[in-house]
């Protein structure tokens, strides 16, 4: 026993972004998104996350986005076409004096875009993601989360939402223990159950401390995201651990908020680089990996569909 | 020819391997080869880079999963200069290289851009808009407003018929078909429907003493409606909000917020803008039909006794009281007009108070 622990590295994370130099990005996307009127969008969207993810290092080594401005853009195009499309059912029925009927339909219809939205996502995303030259990659399937998705949905609405805690864990499970980088395969093990209760307290004492509360609220849901998350291969492991505590959470908050306010908005940038070393340097990672010998495994996928679905009905992408 | 050492990964395992990487100018090419005998060259123009802090990352466009990191100032500057001096520096990386000053410029400048549009632009094309928008629109959408609120509310049918009769005792120059609605209510206030309906609450009218009041009260409302300013309002604002909206939320959220909220602030301003020209047109049909002008500014005086507190004018849809008072003796006090004791009107006004 004493040999392995002895056996167990550190591993290091580290983010190198500047706002300085994040501003320029910003802006000059800004400016060709306003200049297009919009149609540089994708390109913006692809430029910014190559910016941050090459900004982030495992190990003084840099993760690549390799998605281009064109995969995104033909993305956006189909993503738009689909909830188009959506729309024009629900106009028909509107216009063929059926509005309940339609309504009922295009909720459905956007229910069950969902799943395949999340899937085509993080396919795309993985797919897109590299470190050391080896791909990351989604192998979930799509049926599967389909299913799983309309069961647990279908729980949520007749428990009024108290699935909800029990959902989030099922999907976030699902997604990430579907997760590998080469043959370092991803796994995320937690549970409704303490996610629910965490959430409760969280909820109850940050309305008896008029908010204060939420800063130690959304370390708990920090902690809970990293410390159930860990990395195999080859019987070898990586485990993560969050070191953030609550009073880190409300400087970094608060600092943010100041910032962006008092420059109206323009300090946006400094305030994401900000947010993003902050989450990066409190992930603390263990374990006895050799990573000179991962194989690459992955095959490229660049349909980037989904991925522009999710930014289109606002669902945000968590790696 | 610049050489360095560097780590190379090969796309197929995570295993660094050192190379030995040199830059031929004259082939315009990067060559490096292993320790295990594996020999490459990238020519120049299929390779692109990452210019990160004090390293270098190289790939190659055709391998995408393959890299090459350097960490040596001298042949990373040196790649730099020789990438600018053979045009392979894309127009993107250009921008991205000017200075920090330049960036700020451009944001200010794109600010100046969108204030300039917001205040001269928008305006003049929603004013133009309306025009464009058939009068039938502003019926159909006052008048699905007027049923539902009448529906909700209790009217007061006599003094509604009243109002009616002493209305059309008055010369307009309404441009469309005028009528009245009393409302049972407290609420010292009234306003306009597009369509030509004015609701008038009996609260107001409770606190009229003369004719020449309710005169001042109608002259105003029906001025709203002849100048359309519901749907100038409209208009103004729904494209103030998606120009302000399109131009800030690709940036962030927090930007588009301050923008909404900017475009509120002036939006009230546009409500004032349309308030005053109402007192202003209101007065001259009171004038016009022989009545005197004092009515309005009583009615104000009214008004003001019955306002709890005074919101500074930038915070209000309507210009603060004192002001409008102020703004119509300007105009007639200094030159009376002729005005006559109207008996019809008197008796008319009667029937509305009882």
């Amino acid at each position: 026993m004493e040999n392995e622990i002895t056996d167990l590295k550190n591993y290091n994370l580290s983010f190198h972004g500047q706002g300085k130099t994040y501003f320029g990005i910003v802006i000059v996307n800004w400016l060709l998104t306003v200049i297009t009127l919009g149609f540089y969008y994708p390109w913006a969207k692809a430029r910014n996350l190559q910016y941050l993810y090459g900004s982030t290092a495992f190990e003084e080594d840099r993760f690549t986005f390799h998605g281009t401005g064109r995969e995104m853009f033909v993305g956006y195009i189909k993503a738009l076409v689909i909830i188009g499309l959506l729309y024009g059912i629900l106009f028909l029925f509107i216009y063929l004096e059926m509005p309940v009927l339609g309504v009922i339909l295009f909720y459905f219809a956007f229910i069950a875009i969902l799943p395949v939205a999340i899937h085509g996502s993080y396919r795309y995303r993985f797919s897109r993601t590299s470190w050391r030259g080896i791909r990351f990659g989604y192998r979930g399937d799509r049926g599967e989360l389909f299913a799983g998705f309309f069961k647990w949905i279908f729980f949520s609405i007749i428990t009024l939402g108290i699935y909800g805690a029990w959902m989030e864990m099922n999907l976030r499970s699902y997604l990430m223990s579907h997760v590998r980088a080469g043959n370092v395969e991803f796994k995320y093990k937690g549970v409704g159950s303490e996610y629910f209760l965490m959430n409760l307290k969280g909820y109850l004492l940050s309305i008896v401390t008029i908010g204060i509360y939420s800063f130690w609220w959304y370390k708990d849901l920090f902690a809970y995201y990293v410390d159930n998350m860990s990395l195999h291969k080859d019987g070898q492991e990586i485990k993560m651990k969050s070191i953030a505590t609550g009073g880190d959470f409300f400087k970094m908050i608060m600092v943010n908020l100041l910032i962006v306010i008092f420059t109206l908005g323009l300090g946006y940038a400094w305030a994401t680089t900000r947010t993003l070393n902050f989450m990066v340097s409190k992930i603390k990672l263990e374990g006895d990996m050799d990573l000179t010998n991962i194989q690459q495994t992955e095959d490229d996928y660049n349909d980037a569909t989904g991925d522009d679905m999710t930014s289109f009905l606002d669902i945000n992408f968590i790696i | 020819m610049l050489s360095t050492t560097g780590t190379y990964f090969d796309g197929i395992s995570s295993n660094p391997q050192v190379i030995e990487l040199t830059l031929d100018e004259a082939d315009a090419a990067l060559r490096f080869g292993t320790s295990s005998g594996q020999y490459s060259q990238w020519p120049i123009d299929e390779i692109t880079f990452e210019h990160i802090g004090n390293f270098l990352e190289i790939r190659n466009l055709h391998h995408s999963l393959e890299l090459i990191k350097v960490n040596d100032a001298v042949f990373t500057s040196g790649l730099i200069a020789f990438l600018k001096l053979n045009g392979h520096l894309t127009w993107y990386q250009r921008i991205l290289q000017l200075s920090f000053k330049t960036h700020i410029g451009i944001a200010v400048l794109i600010l100046g851009i969108i204030v300039a549009g917001y205040l001269i632009i928008i305006p003049t094309v929603a004013e133009k808009a309306v025009a464009l928008i058939p009068q039938h629109y502003d019926i159909s959408m006052g008048h699905t407003f007027y049923q539902q609120y009448v529906n909700d509310n209790t009217v007061d049918s006599s003094k509604t018929e009243a109002l009616n009769r002493f209305a059309n005792r008055l010369h307009l120059n309404n441009t469309m078909k005028l009528h009245f609605t009393v409302i049972k209510s407290s609420t010292v206030n009234a306003f306009s429907l597009p369509d030509g309906n004015i609701i008038v609450f009996t609260g107001i009218i409770d606190v009229m003493k003369d004719y020449d009041e309710l005169a001042g009260l109608i002259g105003h409302e029906v001025s709203h409606i002849n100048n359309r300013h519901s749907m100038k309002m409209l208009c103004r604002n729904l494209s103030g909000y998606l120009f302000v909206s399109a131009m800030l939320s690709d940036v962030n959220g927090i930007m588009a917020i301050i923008g909404d909220n900017v475009h509120n602030l002036q939006s009230l301003s546009y409500s004032r803008q349309f308030e005053r020209q109402a007192d202003e047109q209101g007065t001259a049909l009171m004038v016009m039909n022989g009545i005197n002008p004092k009515g309005m500014t009583t009615l104000f005086s009214r008004l003001k006794s019955t306002e709890k507190v005074t919101m500074p004018a930038f915070i209000s849809s309507h210009p603060i009281t004192d002001d409008r008072i102020a703004d119509i003796n300007r105009l007639y006090k200094r030159t009376p007009r002729p005005f006559t004791y109207n008996p019809v009107l008197e008796n008319l006004f009667q029937q509305v108070k009882n």
